[in-house]
């Protein structure tokens, strides 16, 4: 019987990362569409992908010009749902695909929708799929087309899965395009932005406490903005504080448009590596920062963990709010033990990969896209907790924690949070 | 303006339909695009999918890929899932994408056949038509691919035709609709595509008669007439109750929206107990011999809302999602769900 593809950590890292096997090379086979790809293939049927992201900016509606197939998924009930007021299609039929007629339709279109809105939008988006990516449309002009005619912003948001691996992949740009109609304001330096994702960060972390208390007074995210006004103040901030690294072309744009300097940090769940990377952001930005305190509940709550259920063993994936490897080294290094891990390598967290095979040479890393997936059955002794959707689907009977919920975790709020997860779930089994 | 949605979503496309039709017959679907149809196929369009496995792949297109044409690419990929993985044939959808850089399909069928030596089935959806059209294509291809050989008819089989989750909106609609034929003497019911595989395809000959659920079975009820002399009817039992009673229509102008064979079995039945008056539609195909006169084919939103206000009906039966578009609309709203619509399957 076939089985699933897998490498052991140790036989990853001496492989180094430029000889990774095909099966670790989603550009190598076939990618496999099982429950636990879904947000990889298509980001917005959980999640964000671009439509939904392209909502963000308060008051805005979002037209898709596309086949019908493109906007299916935004029928869904689930988390996009709530947008489809918001929502509109322009159905491209195989004549518009042949002769890109369609172009000279979207100012009327968009005039259409502003009128028949019943509060005239902020700003419309024109979502455009591979379709005008291989036609090449020029979107830029056909949106200045539609500003005239509509009165109103028109923003071009490209969901062009075709360049996922390029250099401005989809969810980068739209990042940009978001952020695309703030215009330069006098800096206020008690205003920061936190940029990187669509949603809230949790409204316990303790960045918001953090910077309050060294003087910032209004830290702004896109997702909290309740008005288009509130949105353009963000163009007052002093800084933006990066958190996921698919808004860099973003803030490249606002750094050299707004003139907003920026400062990245990732979230990571190695609460060592949080007190480091908080502390070198402190002395770049000059200010104080205490987090001891936070440092020191974080390390309680693993302890507890560690106390009740010292022998769990963890299964992790990579359709979660965390990078597997990175977390999988966390837990290794709190003295947990990981049976499995479902990831996409890449350059930044081989580094972590090399640091789990010394802690753990024989956790088996799996790829969620290789075809071989269709055969996959846990190893044994099976996983106690299954972190993300993905190993949660790989593992139906263990402990489920998804970690992919609405509100983004992150900082020493972020372990406390997940380490809490981690006992609510092993009490449910156990009830 | 024609085909601009303001208040309704996208139906399901042609390649879901095409999906649909062959997910349950071992074979190797891969859908010819980047990554996103495929997550829309499986994660909206297919139920099943999120509790039986089937082995659907996206061929991963990058810009190169489709700038380029690299078709020896994609070959290579098909070649090496195939290899051991025990699948009965390689299937492969079309997207957008081969749509726009004109993909050979044919060519694509004769060399996968030769390098996979496996049988290629190749759908040229192209995400602009709608889900039956891609089932409609899948099932005549299914067909023609392995129901090959005249075998003696045997009394008492039942070959359904067109029967998805996206045309019953149901996943126990095939089970339901087993149940019902056996219980009017029919010893073995194929519901091809729900519960029946690949070796009820290959004897599809040997079937007494043909039962079409839904307009997408049509061709190939015909394509089997044609060639073994299997008959067929038309004909969709209702895989669920609905919540009203048709002595409430008595009088009143009906009209019923859903896929045909459904909605014109649905007529009759409300025929048979009252005097309404009853007009049929679809947004999907219809099939001009099942089509009575007054019945109308929606093409867009500002049609369906016209034609729905116009008509003056005192009763619609419909998915509810169709029910936003109708603000002014006074009569009375029948939920009937449609998958292919809505996403929403029969509670």
């Amino acid at each position: 019987m076939a089985e699933a593809f897998y490498r052991t950590a140790a036989q990853l890292a001496y492989s180094g990362c430029d000889e990774l096997p095909q099966e670790f090379q989603p550009d190598k086979h076939l990618i496999y569409s099982s429950p636990a790809t879904l947000a990889f293939n298509s980001p917005g049927a959980q999640g964000f992908g671009v439509k939904r992201a392209g909502l963000a900016i308060p008051g805005s509606v979002m037209l898709l010009i596309s086949p019908g197939c493109c906007g299916r998924n935004t029928a869904a009930p689930g988390p996009s749902g709530r947008y489809s007021g918001r929502m509109f299609y322009m159905l491209l039929d195989e004549t518009d695909i042949v002769t890109g007629r369609h172009l000279s339709k979207i100012p009327g279109a968009v005039k259409e929708i502003c009128e028949y809105c019943s509060e005239k939008p902020t700003a419309v988006m024109l979502c455009i799929t591979c379709v005008d990516a291989l036609l090449g449309t020029d979107m830029e002009r056909v949106c200045r087309s539609a500003e005239e005619a509509a009165h109103v912003p028109v923003v071009p948001c490209y969901m062009y899965a075709l360049t996922r691996e390029g250099r401005h992949p989809p969810m980068a740009t739209v990042r940009k395009a978001v952020y695309s109609l703030l215009k330069p304001m006098a800096k206020r330096a008690d205003c920061m932005n936190i940029i990187g994702s669509f949603s809230p960060l949790s409204s316990g972390c303790e960045l918001y406490r953090l910077f309050n208390k060294a003087g910032v007074r209004h830290i702004r995210e896109i997702s909290r903005c309740k008005s288009f006004g509130e949105y353009l103040n963000m163009a007052q901030a002093n800084f933006n504080l990066v958190l996921n690294p698919e808004s860099r072309l973003a803030s490249g744009w606002m750094e050299k448009a707004l003139r907003i300097p920026s400062i990245e940090i990732s979230r990571m769940y190695q609460i060592d590596k949080i007190h480091n990377q908080y502390r070198l952001m402190a002395k770049a930005l000059d200010i104080p920062w205490e987090d001891q305190q936070d440092y020191d509940a974080a390390q309680e709550e693993i302890a507890r963990f560690r106390e009740k259920h010292g022998g769990t063993v963890f299964a992790v994936g990579e359709i979660a709010d965390a990078d597997p490897f990175e977390l999988s080294l966390a837990l290794l290094r709190y003295g947990f033990c990981v049976s499995e891990i479902y990831g996409t390598i890449n350059k930044i967290n081989f580094w972590f990969l090399q640091k789990i095979a010394a802690l753990s040479p024989d956790t088996r890393v799996y790829s969620n896209l290789s075809p071989t997936m269709l055969y996959y059955r846990p190893s044994t002794p099976q996983a106690g907790i299954a972190v993300g959707k993905d190993a949660a689907y790989y593992h139906p009977g263990c402990a489920h924690v998804m970690w992919c919920g609405e509100e983004q975790p992150f900082g020493y709020d972020g372990v406390r949070s997940l380490f809490k997860a981690f006992a609510k779930a092993l009490e449910g089994v156990a009830k | 303006m024609k085909g601009l949605l303001k208040v309704l979503s996208p139906f399901a496309p042609d390649q879901s339909g095409a999906v649909e039709a062959l997910y349950e017959f071992g074979g190797l679907i891969v859908v010819c695009d980047a990554g996103g149809c495929t997550g829309n196929i499986c994660g909206f369009d297919e139920p099943r999918w999120f509790k039986k496995k089937s082995a659907i792949f996206s061929a991963g297109l990058r810009d190169m890929d489709a700038i380029l044409g690299r078709d020896d690419r994609l070959i290579a990929k098909l070649k090496a899932a195939v290899e051991g993985s025990g699948a009965n044939f390689v299937a492969v959808i079309g997207t957008p994408v081969p749509a726009v850089i004109g993909t050979d399909f044919r060519a694509l069928k004769r060399i996968g056949e030769k390098k996979a030596g496996l049988p290629f089935l190749t759908i040229s959806t192209k995400g602009t038509g709608l889900y039956d059209e891609g089932e409609e294509d899948a099932l005549l291809q299914l067909l023609k691919a392995f129901a090959l050989d005249a075998l003696p008819v045997e009394k008492g089989i039942l070959g359904v035709l067109g029967a998805t989750p996206l045309d019953l909106s149901s996943l126990s609609a095939a089970e339901k609709l087993t149940e019902a034929y056996r219980q009017k003497g029919w010893k073995d019911v194929r519901c091809y595509g729900m519960g029946s595989g690949l070796n009820a395809v290959r004897r599809a000959s040997a079937a007494q008669q043909n039962l079409v659920v839904s307009p997408a079975g049509l061709k190939a009820a015909r394509y089997l007439q044609k060639k073994f002399g299997t008959p067929f009817t038309v004909c969709c039992p209702l895989p669920h109750k609905l919540p009203c009673d048709f002595q409430s229509f008595h009088g009143k102008r009906v009209l019923i929206i859903h896929q045909q064979v459904f909605a014109d079995t649905l007529r009759d039945s409300i025929l048979q107990s009252t005097d309404a008056d009853v007009t049929v539609a679809s947004w999907f195909m219809m099939d001009n011999a099942l089509r009575e006169s007054q019945d109308l084919h929606f093409e867009g939103e500002k049609q369906f809302q016209a034609a729905a206000i116009r008509g003056g009906y005192d009763i619609i039966l419909g998915d509810k999602m169709m029910e936003r578009a109708l603000p002014d609309y006074k009569g009375r709203w029948i939920d009937l769900p449609h998958f292919a619509v809505s996403g929403r399957l029969v509670p």
